[in-house]
């Protein structure tokens, strides 16, 4: 999903009038368009849910098919010494023997009340699951986006500011590395320097304050690295325009031109830019970094689920976690829209 | 001219290292100028017009490798030597400057009335308030309309005209003793042009301001200046008087130009003359006549030597081998360039 808004043009309205199925379906599409269409805010919030809706609906297709087509729970969860009779068993309790086709038809339905299903491993409904781990990954994206933003928002301006000056150089190089190297990695790397070596920190889930920190500070240097990149570059380009050197003309400080003008007019940019990441830190790192440090989030929830083949958990925590992200998504786009609108209008 | 002079720049040199090679932007330019006199610098995109004048306030961009070297002479103050904090009180407070683009030259986020009164509180030491109320009469000033209402607004909802007239009130806004115009109607119409001009013009001589006007067009420089010097290639090729020289114009490429600017009389013909060629792009610091490869009247030593400024005339330079040939020839035939 790209930040800019494509404007569709309506086709011309047509009268409804009794004909064939060409001219309903243009009918249909006139008004869908209608609906969906247009510049106001409401509209663009209509066609995001709509875009939102079927993209979280392909994610359930994907995951529910891929889950039930390669896993077998029943084999998992029954003993080593099971007998053929006793998975059997098994399987008709979890409802394997029946058609895949029907049983994705049944999840749909569940889906529709907000049933998500039972998790075959606990034993108990696969949303709470969800729920239980939810507030654990919020907790660690947040303070992990903290940090990302104060190790690239800062540095990224001043560098932008400050281009190709030693400091630029240097800190454009470790940001490069920040943003190359595995988060996984650089995880481990941590737990090895500060929790083993120096031993500092925690190293492994979440009993006491301090275990927040090295999990995101993981996520806050690679994601501080991207952040970084675009606020450095984003400062870059406001620096070269004319009305800075303007500014300088009048006598204003170099300290008052970023202050006063560039950093105002890239606030809105930079929003933008740390919105995404933080969507973009759902959509991989904190997976990683949770099983790397094992942060009883949704990211562990999920690997776990998917070992132990606990479809309707693995379900559950891929459709919350996607939602949350088309709804970040969304939040951030309304928002860059609203400010934008705002700055056209005046 | 007379007095001590309000602005004196001796060999000023601006040298850019680009990736391709050193580009002497600026090659050995030296003028002064007095209190409250009106000079034009004329020359094609490339001559050194814009980048001497940002010299003077040493306003180059971040990552310019800029070298400058030579002296300003401001009110007796070396600009090209003195150190950032007395620079910035020039930059506003003594000299204002005011560029070509008005569209791009505002921040589009902040009020126009906010971005005066920001010169006005950094040099005149005013107060938010009082700040804003001169920024409104500065608005009136340059002849905008509605001025208070108008101070509130983004610099989104002024014409290019408006906008530029916004950009003299704010360069103008600490009562600058010099005005350095950067090709001020280079973007705009025709009309506005002259609206502008004549506007420069007035807040000229009612503040006493002396003005440098830079551009590629004599028309502009005729209506505006009292005084003229002529750039190619990052050196000074000519200067005088306005009035002189549009009549005894010396140096081939004044002249050159002057065929340029479009006149009633040759309507019928529609034909300009153009100068054949390009300035060569990387400025000056050559050892010959940079116009040479372009000038009718070139002969062997133009392409071997530097041609000095010669006087041709009361306060009449021109850097030609021929300028005192030429100089003969026009005194007796009257403006050559006429007979093209």
């Amino acid at each position: 999903m790209g930040m800019q808004t494509t404007t569709e043009t309506s086709p011309p309205s047509q009268r409804p009038r009794r004909g064939g199925l060409r001219r309903w379906l243009r009918d249909l599409q006139g008004w869908v368009a209608r609906l969906f269409a247009g510049e106001s805010l409401r509209g663009l919030l209509l066609r995001r849910l709509r875009d939102g809706v079927i993209v979280l609906l392909l994610v359930v297709t994907v995951i529910f098919f891929l889950a039930h087509v390669v896993g077998n729970p029943a084999l998992v969860f029954a003993p080593v010494d099971a007998t053929d009779e006793h998975i059997a068993e098994l399987h008709r309790q979890f409802g394997l023997d029946r058609p895949v086709a029907e049983r994705y038809w049944e999840y749909l339905v569940g889906l529709a009340q907000l049933d998500f299903g039972e998790s075959t491993w606990q034993q108990r409904p696969a949303i709470d699951a969800v729920k239980e781990a939810l507030p654990s990954t919020i907790y660690l994206t947040v303070v992990g986006l903290g940090a990302a933003a104060v190790l690239g928002v800062v540095p990224g301006i001043v560098a932008g500011a400050r281009a190709r000056k030693p400091f630029d150089k240097t800190s454009n190089l470790l940001s490069v590395a920040a943003l190359s190297v595995p988060n996984f990695w650089l995880g481990l790397l941590l737990i090895l320097v500060l929790g083993v070596q120096l031993g500092w920190l925690p190293t492994s889930g979440r009993f006491e304050t301090a275990s927040i920190v090295m999990p995101a500070l993981t996520l806050g240097i690679v994601h501080g690295g991207r952040i970084f990149q675009l606020v450095r570059s984003a400062t870059f380009e406001e620096m070269s325009k004319p009305y800075v050197t303007v500014a300088r003309s009048k006598g204003l400080t170099e300290w008052n031109i970023l202050r006063r003008h560039v950093v105002r007019n890239t606030g809105v940019t930079t929003a933008t830019i740390v919105g995404w990441e933080y969507v973009r830190m759902w959509g991989g790192a904190v997976f990683a970094i949770e099983y790397v440090f094992a942060w009883p989030g949704v990211g562990l929830l999920t690997i776990d689920a998917a070992h132990r083949q606990d479809f309707f958990v693995l379900q559950a925590a891929v459709i919350i976690a996607g939602a949350f992200v088309i709804f970040s998504n969304l939040l951030i786009d309304m928002g860059y829209q609203f400010i934008d609108r705002r700055i056209a209008a005046t | 001219m007379s007095g001590m002079p309000l602005l004196d720049v001796d060999d000023l040199q601006v040298t850019f290292d680009t990736a391709s090679g050193p580009v002497h932007a600026v090659d050995g330019v030296s003028f002064t100028m007095a209190p409250g006199e009106s000079l034009g610098v004329v020359g094609e995109s490339g001559s050194g017009k814009s980048v001497t004048a940002r010299a003077l306030l040493r306003l180059f961009a971040i990552t310019d490798d800029v070298r400058v070297s030579g002296s300003v002479h401001f009110d007796g103050v070396d600009l090209l030597r003195v150190d950032e904090r007395r620079l910035r009180k020039v930059r506003g407070g003594q000299i204002g400057m005011i560029f070509q683009d008005p569209l791009t030259s505002l921040n589009p986020l902040m009020a126009v009335g906010e971005q005066i009164a920001e010169s006005l509180r950094l040099h005149r030491g005013m107060g938010r308030a009082e700040a804003a109320s001169e920024a409104v009469e500065l608005l009136a000033r340059v002849g905008i309309a509605d001025p208070e209402k108008r101070a509130t607004e983004l610099p989104s909802s002024f014409s290019g005209g408006m906008r530029q007239r916004v950009m003299i009130s704010l360069a103008i806004a600490c009562r600058p003793r010099l005005l350095i115009a950067d090709e001020p109607t280079t973007a705009l119409d025709v009309t506005v042009q002259a609206e502008i001009l004549l506007l420069l013009d007035e807040l000229r001589r009612s503040e006493g301001m002396a003005l440098m006007l830079i551009t590629h067009d004599f028309g502009v420089v005729a209506a505006t200046c009292d005084d003229v010097q002529v750039m190619y290639a990052g050196k000074l090729v000519e200067k005088a008087s306005m009035a002189h020289l549009f009549d005894r114009a010396n140096h081939p490429y004044t002249e050159g130009l002057l065929r340029l600017v479009p006149r009633f009389e040759d309507a019928h013909t529609g034909r300009l003359h153009p100068i054949p060629g390009q300035p060569p792009i990387t400025g000056g610091g050559g050892s010959s006549c940079a116009f040479a490869p372009r000038c009718d009247h070139a002969f062997d030593r133009c392409h071997q030597e530097i041609p000095p400024e010669v006087a041709v005339g009361p306060e009449h330079l021109s850097a030609c081998w021929l300028a005192a040939d030429r100089a003969k020839d026009s005194t007796e035939a009257g403006r050559p360039w006429r007979r093209a």
